[in-house]
């Protein structure tokens, strides 16, 4: 039989509370320090704005994409390399005032958005594709599959051969990095030779493509502020109820400071790391809620066992016992969560990552905080614990 | 074989059964979200607080026509608000007919008289009614046109706490701006006299009013498309209300140039008549969303038929056609949120996603078969059988399988065999405190269960807490979470005791187990 520990571990856990009160502070602090400073990195979710995933067709720096960005004024724009050196988040406000467009010109929101994607569009090519599009040429890879066939109908072809046309070129670019790079690649996929000397004339291909882009309006992200804090306080509160209910009340509150404790620590690092604040990481953070209450109430269950069979002990020696037997279970219970969350944070891609970030950080708080919150709390209230014990 | 045996390995295989036909083909039975498959995510807020400007507008002219027909003196009658209507300079002698009329005609309505001014309100039921009303037109409309336009498997529906949202998913979109258009115009064609114009600035026309515009006027721009840039003056109430419109088609002009042709129903070609007789050359404009799109002087009485001219192109024909088809908006749409995922991303993001989970699912097997040995075999078998529960249930509420819900997959992965975990050591304690491995089991299974119990249900109560927050993807991670946890329940507990059951139940003499 395999086993971490060969003999029942003894470890004296309690004994080092007030040095892991002291860290977790700590770390708590420094969150509320870099909140104070220089605040979340908020997500387009929260803070409104505008969000393209641009990828190219070779390797990029950044300043190469600031330069251009800053001639549009869109100097402040955040750019976010992804995962190669080929992608990248370009993230900006959504309330961006233009300073040369005509006075009395108001404009909604959204509209306000299509420009700026449009802009940053054009800023994107260089002076060859930029006169190409100028010159009403099609760009092959930034065009939805319907404004190519429309174009190609324009242009006199049969509505059968524009749309097979435009679905192979579709095609093609739903498969590796997403940009076409030259005619031969169109015939190699089947385009027939007619309509590819057409397209000599009539189109160009840009050397980058809009993989996504993204627009949440500014009247969104403080709703949804508001009802994510209240989620996650509604579910603290579910929490306490559930613990105080199959427990005790106290047991109830330090399974909370400790949920509290947690999250806390999770926000933290989302803080040091500049983390985009999303709505993912909010599913995340509830989600560590849920679960890494789960350690808690594993040792709560035994602590409850032991109470009755240790009565001569004191609440500090069972508390270590408690947690020692529970010790390799709730470092597995940990560890196979830790390991799913760990593969998703390695290859499940940009997107989901800053998810994957709060979880790894979530579950190894949970695992800590399991000893050092919610039994270091009940030794803190063991007045109150002890004295209802015996009457 | 005992009886209770048979009967749960039948449960089991019936399970198995039932989940494969509940997925079988999974690529038809398992809906893909946009941000796998790429496509188009709109969220658009319907005015309200419009829908119902319009209508107390409308109850205005009429309550003018009302007094005037009556011969009630009176200043003005004009909106305040979005719901207020205020009648002033009326004589206290006919305060009684005043109210007569507004008893008769008014009953949506709640009034105040004092002196010479009477206020009006809708009534609060009635507003909410309309507000409703609004969305629930918006949205039909919008279906209309998105099935005209021909959008396959569009998903369209209310979203929001004040159901004042309107989401819209369109598949694999083709062309998005022209499908944005679509949904987006108003459609409420407006008639309005002109006033003045056109100016070239807004500070402009507003300057002809010292800065000052009467309430019963608007400053309205021009669609560069059609007119020269500019700005007009007009009366801010509107002759014919958009909802009297009858048809639309493709028409010309003299020129044989494209242009909109309309019909009135009869309702709107009585009034569109009685109103063109009074104002025989004078200025009358088209106004679209809020932009006008032709003005012209009216040179003779016009009924119940009409063409817009301007400098349209065939397709632009076509969609206002289109729309004006598909009947007006109630109220202007807001767009919160649009998301435009691109066809390679999808696809990119769909072989990360199942990269993400093959890798959680191995390391998970790798660890529990090295750990625990044959119970490790046993509880991988519980785990690919979780899954496919979980995917037969996903495809039977035809959930939508979005990258959070891939995340929610992968950590269902994990939290399932937590109860393995829980249950094998149990059992490992059990046998340390000298049991036999047959009562072993049975006690590690009856002692872990209350503990798993607890575990997953805190975690479905946050999960619960997420999915009244979470708007759409974030939903969909929610729901897998919680079916994951449910699904969990029967195979680490019902599934792999059964499995224990079948490995060693038949021998009489079991010493050792691997765990």
């Amino acid at each position: 039989m395999l086993k971490i520990f060969k003999e029942e571990p003894t470890f004296r856990f309690i004994r080092w509370r007030f040095l892991a009160f002291a860290l977790s502070g700590l770390i708590v602090l420094a969150g509320i320090f870099v909140y104070a400073t220089r605040g979340f990195n908020w997500g387009i979710d929260f803070s409104g704005g505008t969000l393209i995933e641009v990828g190219f067709d070779r390797s990029v720096a950044i300043p190469q994409l600031r330069g251009p960005l800053s001639a549009i004024g869109l100097g402040d724009a955040q750019i976010t390399r992804i995962g190669g050196e080929d992608k990248f988040f370009i993230k900006t406000l959504a309330a961006l005032k233009r300073q040369d467009r005509p006075a009395g010109e108001k404009l909604e929101d959204i509209e306000e958005y299509e420009i700026v994607a449009r802009e940053i569009r054009l800023a994107l090519m260089d002076e060859n594709e930029r006169a190409q599009a100028a010159a009403g040429r099609i760009d092959l890879n930034n065009s939805a599959a319907g404004e190519i066939a429309r174009f190609l109908r324009d242009k006199g072809l049969n509505d059968e051969d524009a749309q097979d046309t435009a679905g192979r070129i579709i095609g093609l670019r739903k498969g590796g990095t997403g940009i076409i790079r030259d005619l031969a690649a169109l015939e190699q996929a089947g385009v027939k030779h007619r309509i590819v000397e057409l397209l000599r004339e009539q189109a160009f291909f840009s050397k980058f493509t809009f993989l996504s882009v993204e627009f949440v309006g500014p009247q969104v992200g403080k709703d949804l502020r508001r009802k994510a804090m209240l989620a996650c306080i509604w579910a603290l509160i579910g929490m306490l109820i559930y613990i105080g209910f199959r427990f005790k009340p106290l047991y109830g509150l330090s399974g909370i400071l400790t949920l509290a404790h947690d999250v806390l620590v999770a926000l933290s690092f989302i803080l040091f790391f500049r983390i985009e604040m999303s709505l993912q990481v909010v599913a995340a953070l509830l989600t560590i809620v849920g679960y890494s209450i789960n350690d808690t109430i594993v040792v709560f269950d035994r602590l409850r066992d032991n109470l009755k069979v240790m009565r001569k002990d004191n609440l500090e020696a069972i508390l270590d016992k408690s947690l020692n037997q529970t010790l390799s279970r709730s470092i597995f219970t940990s560890l196979t969560v830790f390991l799913t969350v760990l593969s998703l944070y390695l290859f499940g891609g940009e997107v989901i990552r800053p998810f994957a970030f709060t979880m790894l950080v979530g579950v190894i708080a949970g695992s800590y905080s399991t000893i050092y919150q919610s039994c270091a709390w009940l030794k803190v209230w063991e007045r109150w614990l002890v004295k209802r014990k015996k009457s | 074989m005992d009886k209770s045996l048979t009967w749960k390995v039948g449960l089991i295989v019936a399970v198995i059964a039932l989940s494969v036909f509940l997925l079988y083909p999974p690529k038809d039975k398992i809906n893909l979200g946009l941000d796998l498959k790429g496509g188009m995510h709109l969220i658009m807020e319907v005015v309200t607080d419009e829908a119902l400007a319009i209508q107390t507008d409308m109850s205005a002219t009429q309550l003018r026509g009302l007094l005037k027909d009556a011969s009630i003196a009176y200043d003005k009658v004009a909106r305040k608000g979005f719901s207020r209507i205020e009648v002033t300079g009326t004589k206290l002698d006919d305060e009684r007919r005043i109210k007569d009329i507004l008893d008769d005609d008014f009953r949506d309505w709640t009034y105040t008289v004092g002196g010479s001014l009477i206020s009006l309100a809708l009534r609060p039921n009635v507003e909410q009614q309309l507000r409703e009303q609004s969305v629930d037109q918006a949205l039909e409309t919008i279906r209309n046109r998105v099935d005209e336009f021909g959008v396959a498997e569009p998903t369209i529906q209310k979203e929001g706490l004040a159901g004042d949202r309107i989401l819209i998913e369109l598949p694999g979109i083709d062309n998005p701006e022209r499908v944005k258009g679509l949904i987006k115009s108003t459609a409420m064609l407006e008639f309005h006299l002109v006033v003045g114009g056109p100016f070239q600035t807004e500070e402009a026309a507003l300057a002809e009013y010292k800065g000052q515009l009467p309430d019963d006027l608007e400053i309205v721009r021009t669609n560069p498309r059609r007119l020269d840039k500019g700005f007009y003056v007009l009366k801010a109430a509107t002759v014919v209300p958009g909802k009297d419109l009858k048809s639309a088609r493709r028409a010309q002009d003299e020129y044989g140039a494209p242009a909109v042709g309309f019909s009135f129903n009869s309702q709107g070609a009585a009034q569109f008549e009685r109103f063109t007789a009074a104002n025989i050359g004078k200025p009358l404009s088209i106004v679209l969303d809020e932009r006008i799109e032709s003005v012209a002087t009216i040179q003779d009485v016009i009924g119940a038929d009409g063409i817009i001219k301007g400098r349209f192109s065939q397709d632009e024909v076509d969609d206002l056609v289109l729309v004006l088809r598909s009947g007006a908006l109630p109220a202007p749409l807001k767009y919160i949120e649009e998301r435009t995922i691109g066809p390679s991303l999808g696809a990119d993001s769909i072989r990360k996603g199942l990269m993400a989970c093959l890798g959680g699912l191995l390391l998970v097997v790798l660890f529990m078969l090295v750990y625990y040995r044959a119970a490790g075999i046993n509880s991988v078998l519980a785990l690919l059988l979780n899954m496919l529960i979980l995917m037969g249930i996903m495809a039977y509420f035809h959930a939508t399988l979005s990258m959070p819900g891939i995340a929610g997959i992968i950590l269902s992965i994990g939290m399932a065999v937590d109860a393995n975990v829980l249950i094998f050591e149990r059992i490992r304690e059990e046998l340390a405190a000298g049991k036999s491995p047959k009562s072993a089991i049975d006690a590690g299974f009856k002692k872990a269960f209350w503990t798993i119990f607890d575990a997953n249900l805190t975690t479905v109560i946050s999960a619960v807490f997420l999915f009244q927050f979470g708007t759409g993807p974030i939903k969909g991670f929610a729901v897998t979470l919680i079916i994951g946890i449910v699904a969990s329940m029967f195979t680490a507990i019902f599934v792999s005791r059964v499995i224990f059951e079948l490995t060693y139940g038949r021998q009489k003499k079991l010493t050792r187990i691997s765990i």
